[in-house]
């Protein structure tokens, strides 16, 4: 009587401790499955998500890489003003004109007043928010009443988007008067 | 007469293979061109990089907006937009309008991240303008992420190399990123129902290429390098004398994302 007393004693902290090795030892499995294998790798994250970053597909790319088909654009542009202007914000991302070095679909261009609303993104003095010392300001119509041609005349009729002096310093040569420097 | 037919047709079905073998040699060669051009690597925007081959890069990269400079043209957000697709209405980036009247009161607005550009003037400024600008916004990069310490799955951490990033396998949607980041750069991407943010486009950078929107930036508002670099810009800036401040410093998150000119007013 007395030694089964005893024994059952004992039996309720050792069922306590078998418990509890067998629910650790179930965590440690099911941490196992669930966790990632290269969770913890560099720290508390998946090591393997560095590479899942890196294979981001990238979609836009240099105005180099335009250039190296397109090559006669590539001469009038890269001289001009607008050489800092990126192809791919007025035509689209690079990826979804080329892929694996073939041509998989056309880009589009602006055409009509679509012009104007893209010149006008960078140009227009009405946003006074622009600093002036970075960019040629203009305000709309007051520029083309000042340069005497009708209101209704679009951006790219004196100017060419991709240069946008090359037709006016041609004009001026032309007439053969020297044209005025215009601050930046 | 059938004969002559019948030859003069031999002669036209020739014709038309030999064109048609003429015109696949011709289209062939300047297709073979056209591959052997865009083989070439296009050249890397950050020297050294694709040169890298460990895990993490040993470039210490920041990210300086330069406030004097931005246009607000919007130039970035469509590249951000086009780099990730990003769904309509969720900004990776966003430009955003700041407007002082000389009562000091401040008027801010960003109509469509500025995706759209800035079309029409604030007609609802009740005192003259005294100050104007425009702040371009994007994930700060911080040293201390308040944002990663509250992920409860580890889907978003800090990279040795100092990017933060966030693992889309791993992240549960919870949103308590989205409310602990400070800066308000991150959203839950309608689509994956994860979160999203921006991440200084890691994966052009470890490329060799800049971030989409400093590429695209036709003023160099927006300036991004390796500040162990001694002749980088960024570094020549971090050095000189500009003033250089941060987003909400009193956060302590410590970004790393400087702007160059900022005003007082901007949080």
């Amino acid at each position: 009587m007395e030694k089964k007393y005893k024994s059952s004693y004992f039996a309720h902290v050792l069922k306590l401790a078998v418990i509890l090795v067998v629910a650790g030892g179930l965590g440690i499995f099911a941490r196992g499955i669930f966790l990632p294998e290269t969770m913890g790798q560099y720290g508390h994250y998946r090591g393997s998500d560095i590479q899942d970053q890196r294979d981001v597909a990238i979609r836009n790319q240099t105005n180099d890489a335009c250039f190296e088909c397109h090559r006669p654009i590539r001469l009038i542009h890269k001289a001009g003003v607008h050489k800092t202007v990126s192809c791919e914000v007025c035509h689209g991302p690079y990826a979804d004109h080329v892929k694996d070095g073939k041509v998989i679909g056309k880009l589009p261009v602006k055409r009509g007043m679509e012009i104007k609303e893209l010149c006008l993104r960078c140009h227009n003095k009405v946003i006074k928010a622009r600093p002036e010392t970075v960019i040629k300001v203009v305000a709309m119509p007051q520029h083309l009443e000042e340069k005497k041609v009708q209101i209704t005349h679009n951006c790219n009729q004196c100017h060419m988007v991709h240069d946008p002096l090359l037709w006016v310093r041609a004009a001026y040569e032309m007439a053969g008067v020297p044209m005025k420097e215009e601050k930046k | 007469m059938e004969d002559m037919k019948q030859l003069q047709e031999e002669i036209h079905r020739d014709r038309r293979g030999f064109l048609k073998k003429v015109l696949a040699g011709t289209i062939g060669g300047s297709l073979l061109m056209v591959y052997s051009a865009s083989g070439r690597e296009i050249a890397e925007q950050i020297p050294g990089m694709r040169e890298e081959d460990t895990v993490f890069t040993k470039k210490n990269f920041i990210f300086i907006v330069d406030i004097t400079r931005c246009i607000g043209c919007g130039s970035c957000c469509i590249a951000d937009k086009n780099e990730y697709n990003v769904p309509d209405g969720n900004y990776r980036t966003w430009v955003e309008r700041y407007i002082i009247d000389d009562h000091d009161e401040v008027f801010v607005d960003s109509p469509n991240g500025g995706l759209d550009g800035y079309t029409k003037p604030r007609t609802d400024i009740p005192y003259p303008v005294r100050d104007t600008f425009f702040v371009p916004k994007l994930c700060n990069m911080c040293e201390k992420p308040s944002c990663t310490q509250v992920c409860p799955v580890g889907a978003t951490y800090k990279s040795e190399d100092g990017f933060v990033l966030i693992d889309e396998k791993r992240c549960v949607g919870c949103g308590y990123c989205i409310q602990a980041c400070p800066y308000s750069v991150r959203f839950l991407h309608p689509v994956t129902k994860t979160a999203s943010k921006c991440t200084w486009c890691y994966h052009r950078v470890r490329d060799g290429l800049l971030p989409a929107c400093v590429s695209v930036c036709p003023v160099q508002a927006r300036k991004f390098g390796d500040l162990n670099d001694k002749t980088s810009e960024v570094y020549k800036i971090m050095r000189e004398p500009h003033i250089i401040s941060v987003l909400k410093p009193g956060m302590g998150n410590e970004p790393q994302l400087h702007y160059l000119g900022l005003r007082r007013e901007v949080v």
